[in-house]
Parts: C-alpha cells; structure tokens; sequence
C-alpha cells in the first residue's frame, strides 16, 4: 500500500497543520441540515481537502459517495451518481457524504451542465456535500460559489510536516536524521502528500535515509517530466501534441533538443524514419545556431516546431514498445567532466607551447600517433 | 630517458638547417645578414616549415637572447581582440634588450577573428619601430586585406619527395633506424608533403622496432583518425544507424575532435570504401550540404548525425 493512503488521517483530529479549516468544517458539518449551504474547499495539491472527508468518514461511520476529474460530470451522470442516492439513507453506514472532488477538471464542454446540476444537488440532498478547488478562483466556479460555504486550506505548516514525516519513518522503522525531513518539507512547498511520497521513494529497501539519497530525487522528478515529454512526441501523431509537449517542463528548449537527439534511434528503427527525424533536428539545430549567434529569439518557435512535431511525425505509425530513454551522451559529458576537461586543456596548452602549434594542432597531429604521457 | 617528439628534437636551429623552401630561405638569411627585417606574412599548407622558419630566424637574428625577445602566440587559442589588446600589445611596445628590434610570431593567424585582425593593423604600424610582427596562416584569403598590405607574403609549398627524403634520412640516422626504401616512400605517400606528419608517423612505427617496413607504416598510419571516420561511414551505409552515432559520439565528444576535421576526413576517405561509384557521388553531395550548414552555424554533432542517417537512405 502507498504510504500517502496507510498513513492518511484515521480521525479528523489527526488531519496535520489545517486546524483553522478543520474547525471551520466541524462547525460546518455539525450544523448541516438539509436545505443549507454545501461545503467548498480551496486550496493548493496534498494540503488535506480530501483527506480530511476519508478521516471524517471513518470517525462517523459515513459512506463516502465521490465523484471526480476521472469520471464524467456532465448533468446527467451527475443526477444518475448522486441524484439517486441522496434521497436513500445507506444501508451499512450511519450516514453517507458526497465528495465532488476538483471542480476545476470540470470540463466545459464534455461535461456540459455540470454546474447546473450540482446546484440543483445542494438545493435538494438529504446528505451534506463538499466540493475541492484548488483555486477558490476558477470561473467554473461562479455559479456554485453562492451556493457554498468557503473554507480555505492554506499549505500544510512546516513543522506540521516534519512531525507527521519523523512518526512515519518511526512506525516504518526508517532510520532518517531530522535534517533530511526538513528538507523533504521545505521542497515539497507545503505539499504533504508529495513529501509523503518522496520519502517512501528514498529507502529503496535499506533502512536508512542517507542525505546521498536526496539527490536521487532531485533527478528523479525532473527526469520524470522530460521522459513524459519524450513519450508524448516519440509516441504520438498529432503536431500540436509533440508541440505543448514541452511546455510543461523545466528544462530550456536548448536542453530537451539534445533528449530528443539521443533518443531519437531508440525509439525509431526504420532508417527512413530516423533520417527524417534527424534531417528535423539538423534544421532545427540551424535555427538554433542562428538564435544564439544573432540572438533573433523571435525564430525560437521555429526550432521548437522543428525538433518536436517534425520529429514526431518523422514515423508512418507509433511503435508499440516499450523505449527505455537514456540520459543525453552530449550534457553527461559535458556536466560530468567539466574538471576534467578542464585539467586536458590546460595540458594542452603547455604542449602547444613546447611542440610550437596550438591545441586544436596536438588533437589531430600528436594525438593520433602519441599518448598524452609520452608528449608531456 | 625523458620521452622526446622528434618534430621538437629535430627542429632546426637556423635558417640554414632548413631543407626547403630554398627560394624563401635565401631572402630571409639576406634579411638576417642586414638585421632588418620587414612584417612578413607566412602562408602554406601545414607541416611545410612556417613555424620553423620563424623560429629559425629569431635564433639566428637574437642568439641566445632569443627566448626574451621573441614572443610566439597562438591565434587558434587566443584568437579574441583581448589577446591582441593586451598580450602583443604590452610585449611590442617595450623596448627590445641588445637589438634594434623584436619579433612578435602569430602563428595561425587565420584563426583570428576579424576584430582582432582589425585591431592588429595599428599596432603592427605603432611599434614597428621596435617590433616586427611574422604572421603564419593555412590560407591568406583568410587574412584581411589591410593586414596583408603591410607584410611580405611569403608562399610555402609542400615539401618534394627528395626534401622530404633528406630530412628523414638526417633523422634515421641519427636515430640509428633501419628504414627500407617501400617504407620511406610510403611515408612520403602519407604525409602529402607535411614534414611534421611524415616525422611523427616516423618515430610512431619506430616505436614498434628498430627495423621498418612499409607495412609497419601504413599499420601505423591507420592508428590515426582515417580508420574511425571509414568505419563509422561503413556502419551508416550498411544501415547501422546506432553503431555510426556511437563512433561519432566518441569522436567528437571523447577524442574531442572538431566537426570540421571529421568532415573533412569523411570526404577524403569516400574513395576508399568498398560501394558502388554511383553512391559515392551521392555522399560527396550529402556531405557538402552538411559541411555548409555547419558553416552556417550549426552544431557538428547534429549535422553529422544527420548526415549519418541520410546515408543509410542511399540506393
């Protein structure tokens, strides 16, 4: 079981570093009668909006009937989830809740009449409602707003978070120093749910977290974003597609151009396709030199273009395979070995010096014929 | 003993060691002779005695005072303005010990940048009452106008057969070697003319044993770069995209070798690999686009990458 769903709240009491919003709920809950307002939750990813319904439910015995961004909401399948249901008490559980969760996946067009049927839900249930937003915000939410009683979740408290992480190292028997926790806490942002799955992710079967282990994350999430990335335009046939493909993540145009580059033949296998993903990177490499050289940033958007959706649709059809993607050849070296290239060069400077020709002369006439020792 | 390139062992020490180039060599030893010497511009393919001569002149001008008055600078290293602002200027505007003047050296020149060259022109004319400058450059073309009109050009051919000969058998003897003839004419055969070249291939096979043939010389020879670029080309026309790219990687990013020269090796070797003629035009072809949108600013690995896989495509 994943840590974030075995260590989740039990009771509501146990709900971390949101006491303001607990209280305000319990208020809330404990006044509901039919008729009356339905409660909204606002607040940033991981802060406990949903956990705190999970830890009610299980306090008072509820029956948690949910509904969110996965299942389609249009006014229909609304009324068939929740429009039956909230007139017929639960057979099992003392009561039931409804849980309508991430109002801002409500899509305007696939789920037409969404809000409108929400509406009429709070006007008519017997059960209480909540609903989660992440941004109090959203237009979407224009029509509910007045029928809802705000209650904003703020980031979960740091030292909330330290706590909550140092009792499940302690429950996990994980050895941890509490150094790394706070880290944990302070990269997460306030974010509990993702601190949670951060740590499950360090041990990897030891039984200590070492701060060596750190850095494996760092990579871990930012790789995470460019291999979807790679995914998405190795994989798919759409222009546009390959094209946003890069818009969400962190790293520059400059560095996803040379990820694609050493993957391209992992994941083609037809010449014909790699020569024609290839001849795109090469255009795109020529906009990329002319960007830098002339600093005509204005043609960046033809280097993305290039390199992505040229690249994706260099293929007749998608591989279905698996494509294991590698780390670019080009910036390992280049990060990897900056000492060292940096110690050959000024080797070569010396020699250049004493065999009277210059370094880029030593590589393609000594070099060859000599090694290194025997020149110095 | 201390491990010594013979290109540096064998190096002459005054104008009249030098084997070639008699024509040159005679006007400079005159220049010599008066203690006067104009800016000169050296230009011709590598290997053929620039350098050399440069070299030879300040030992025979200065004597042993040479190290101090001579500065050598290499403009395919410090090729930027700064270099020209700061370094040559600070060493010509001193005054010279013991002689009228001082010789700055740019070797390379060619690699120069524009501004730099720009800047040179001044300072060539501002100290030339205490300092005389000697270019050296693969191509003059390179070297813009205002510069070339105040040097004497001076034009390096490659070295003959019997120039070559001569300097080779100096050196075997002297370093006791037992070459036969195939061997020495094979050396010549792949030096093209490049005295540097020919020597370094010499002490290389002589590292195998005493006794050379011409087979130990083309085994040596094929150490060097022409063996990796026709393989990898070989791996890309039979389709084997990924092996291609991974020769190239360790080319370009391990051995760190330039893009240029890789192309450049590319071309020169088409002729020996084993496809129908037909296809080979087509790669000269392919490779001439790719050479020019190197030029045009892009990135050589990709290029060549590139020009990799489109020669899987070639029927």
């Amino acid at each position: 079981m994943l840590w974030t769903k075995k260590y989740s709240p039990k009771k509501v009491s146990e709900v971390m570093g949101q006491s303001k919003s607990v209280e305000q709920f319990t208020l809330w809950y404990q006044n509901w009668k039919p008729g009356k307002k339905a409660a909204l939750f606002a607040g940033p990813p991981g802060v406990g909006k949903t956990c705190l319904i999970e830890a009610l439910a299980v306090e008072k015995n509820l029956e948690v009937i949910e509904l969110n961004a996965s299942d389609y909401r249009t006014s229909s399948q609304i009324k068939e989830v929740i429009g039956q249901s909230m007139k017929q008490y639960s057979l099992f559980k003392k009561g039931k809740i409804f849980l309508i969760d991430e109002i801002d996946g409500l899509s305007g067009r696939q789920d037409r009449g969404g809000p409108g049927e929400i509406v009429k839900i709070i006007q008519e249930t017997k059960f209480p409602i909540v609903l989660t937003v992440n941004d109090q915000w959203n237009p979407k939410l224009s029509k509910l707003k007045t029928h809802c009683y705000l209650i904003n979740f703020g980031k979960v408290n740091f030292w909330g978070m330290v706590k909550r992480l140092e009792e499940i190292c302690q429950k996990e028997n994980i050895k941890c120093s509490k150094d790394i926790l706070k880290q944990l806490a302070k990269r997460s942002e306030g974010d509990l749910r993702s601190a949670i799955n951060d740590l499950e992710t360090l041990p990897k079967g030891k039984k200590e977290i070492v701060v060596k282990d750190l850095e494996s994350l760092g990579n871990r999430e930012r790789e995470e974003n460019v291999f979807d990335t790679l995914k998405i335009i190795f994989k798919t046939k759409s222009p546009i597609a390959a094209r946003m493909s890069i818009q969400n993540v962190s790293k520059p145009p400059d560095e996803i151009f040379w990820w694609i580059e050493q993957n391209i033949s992992n994941e083609y296998e037809k010449p014909e396709e790699i020569a024609k993903a290839y001849e795109m990177l090469s255009r795109a490499d020529i906009f990329r030199g002319r960007i830098s050289g002339r600093q005509y940033w204005k043609l960046l958007k033809y280097m993305i273009d290039l390199m992505t959706a040229g690249v994706a649709l260099s293929k007749k059809e998608m591989y279905r395979k698996f494509s294991r993607y590698e780390y670019p050849d080009r910036i390992k070296y280049f990060g990897m070995t900056k000492f060292k290239r940096a110690k050959e060069k000024q080797q070569l400077l010396e020699l250049s010096g004493r065999l009277h020709c210059s370094t880029k002369k030593i590589r393609t006439e000594f070099l060859p014929y000599f090694s290194m020792e025997q020149l110095s | 003993m201390e491990y010594q390139i013979w290109t540096e062992k064998y190096r002459p020490h005054s104008l009249s060691e030098i084997i070639n180039q008699k024509h040159i060599v005679e006007r400079l030893k005159a220049f010599v002779e008066k203690k006067t010497l104009p800016h000169m511009l050296f230009a011709g393919p590598p290997g053929t005695g620039k350098t050399a001569s440069a070299i030879a002149i300040a030992k025979d001008l200065f004597g042993k005072s040479w190290h101090a008055n001579f500065q050598e600078t290499n403009a395919s290293d410090a090729r930027g303005i700064d270099v020209v602002r700061t370094r040559i200027k600070e060493f010509a505007r001193i005054k010279p010990l013991n002689t009228p003047f001082k010789i700055v050296f740019l070797d390379e020149s060619d690699s120069l940048t524009s501004a730099a060259q720009h800047a040179l022109r001044r300072t060539i004319e501002q100290y030339s009452n205490v300092c005389r400058f000697i270019l050296s450059c693969n191509y003059s073309s390179k070297i813009i106008s205002p510069l070339q009109s105040r040097c004497v050009v001076f034009r390096f051919t490659n070295l003959s057969k019997e120039d070559v000969f001569t300097y080779l058998n100096r050196v075997i003897k002297e370093e006791k070697l037992n070459v036969d003839k195939p061997a020495l004419e094979a050396i010549y055969e792949l030096s093209e003319g490049d005295l540097r070249k020919a020597t370094n291939i010499l002490q290389t096979a002589s590292s195998l044993g005493d006794k050379i043939n011409d087979n130990i010389v083309y085994e040596v020879a094929s150490q060097a770069k022409p063996k990796d670029v026709i393989e990898m080309m070989n791996f890309a026309v039979n389709g084997n995209f990924k092996p291609a790219r991974k020769k190239l990687h360790d080319m370009i990013i391990k051995q760190g070798l330039s893009g240029q020269d890789i192309i450049k090796a590319c071309h020169g070797q088409i002729f020996e690999l084993e496809i129908p003629d037909e296809k080979k035009i087509q790669m000269i072809n392919q490779i001439g686009e790719y050479d020019f949108r190197i030029s045009e600013g892009g990135d050589s690995l990709i290029q060549l990458e590139a020009m990799l896989s489109q020669f899987m495509l070639n029927k």
